[in-house]
């Protein structure tokens, strides 16, 4: 018991204060995104479904089946990342899902499609594909801060 | 391994409002390819109808000159100001406007056709498939 209270007092004191605001910062802002682009998409998963399509990488059942599921998932991963509740799988799901959303577009710009992100559904639409990636690339940065502050 | 057992808890977990979303949803995505959305039609269909439809390629005026569906006139978004106008001067309004853009991904085609329709022209429908499908017709 009294081990148990050491290592839990350790852990609280582990990061200066400012350190700990800046991961609640950083949940938030990771949390909240992941739970607006899953409400965006499923609110019109129909036209979710088309966006996927757009990406040419997967046949029209796989999209359309993604498209009902995938906002879900986002919603409920960013949701128990907000309320730290799950946390470690939550934070590994959005970080394979940002993995998986960076590879596709990075993949829809080196075959040179001419599509908008669909990230967040038809919320924000011409975006095209280069500033989404630098944004998954800096959220992806946002997961490792996590992981840091989770070990 | 907590990590992955409490991911594969959520994975579980999204499949509950997923599969409500796929059974009820008011938006959800056709199932099959060939379903057509509203205000779609097939090629087949449009080629049955004969003479009176009214081509428009929704399409960017680049793709428009390196090939286009005979007799369509050039209509997208990007130039519309410049486009309508003569748009209009090939238009009767007994004519069926079927528009089309490069494929079923594509959804320049249902935008245009909004906007023809907003602008008072009727009927107006879609190509299921876009310029591939014409491209594609046996």
């Amino acid at each position: 018991m009294e081990e148990q209270k050491v290592i839990s007092t350790s852990r609280r004191t582990r990061w200066p204060d400012l350190v700990r605001l800046g991961f609640v910062l950083v949940r938030v802002t990771l949390g909240a995104l992941f739970v607006l682009a899953g409400a965006t998409k499923a609110y019109d998963p129909g036209a979710f479904a088309i966006e996927i399509q757009r990406y040419q990488l997967v046949p029209w059942i796989l999209a359309a089946l993604i498209s009902v599921y995938l906002p879900w998932l986002e919603m409920l991963s960013g949701a128990l990342l907000l309320l730290k509740r799950f946390e470690r799988g939550a934070l590994l799901l959005t970080t394979l899902l940002l993995v998986i959303f960076t590879l596709a577009l990075a993949s829809a710009m080196f075959r040179g499609l001419s599509i908008d992100c669909g990230c967040f559904g038809k919320a924000f639409t011409a975006t095209g594909t280069t500033v989404p990636l630098l944004r998954n690339l800096l959220l992806l940065l946002f997961t490792g801060v996590l992981w840091m502050e989770s070990r | 391994m907590r990590a992955l057992r409490q991911a594969l808890l959520i994975f579980l977990a999204a499949l509950v409002p997923a599969g409500l979303t796929a059974a009820f949803h008011p938006r959800r995505p056709a199932w099959s390819e060939d379903t057509l959305l509203p205000g779609e039609e097939k090629l087949q269909t449009v080629l049955a109808w004969g003479s009176g439809v009214l081509w428009i390629d929704a399409r960017s005026s680049k793709e428009y000159e390196a090939e286009h569906v005979p007799g369509a006139i050039l209509l997208n978004l990007e130039d519309w100001e410049q486009l309508f106008p003569r748009f209009l001067d090939q238009w009767h309004p007994e004519e069926k406007v079927v528009v089309y853009c490069s494929s079923t991904a594509c959804e320049l085609s249902h935008e245009v056709a909004e906007r023809l329709k907003a602008n008072g022209i009727s009927p107006v429908y879609v190509l299921k498939g876009g310029w591939e499908a014409w491209k594609n017709r046996k």
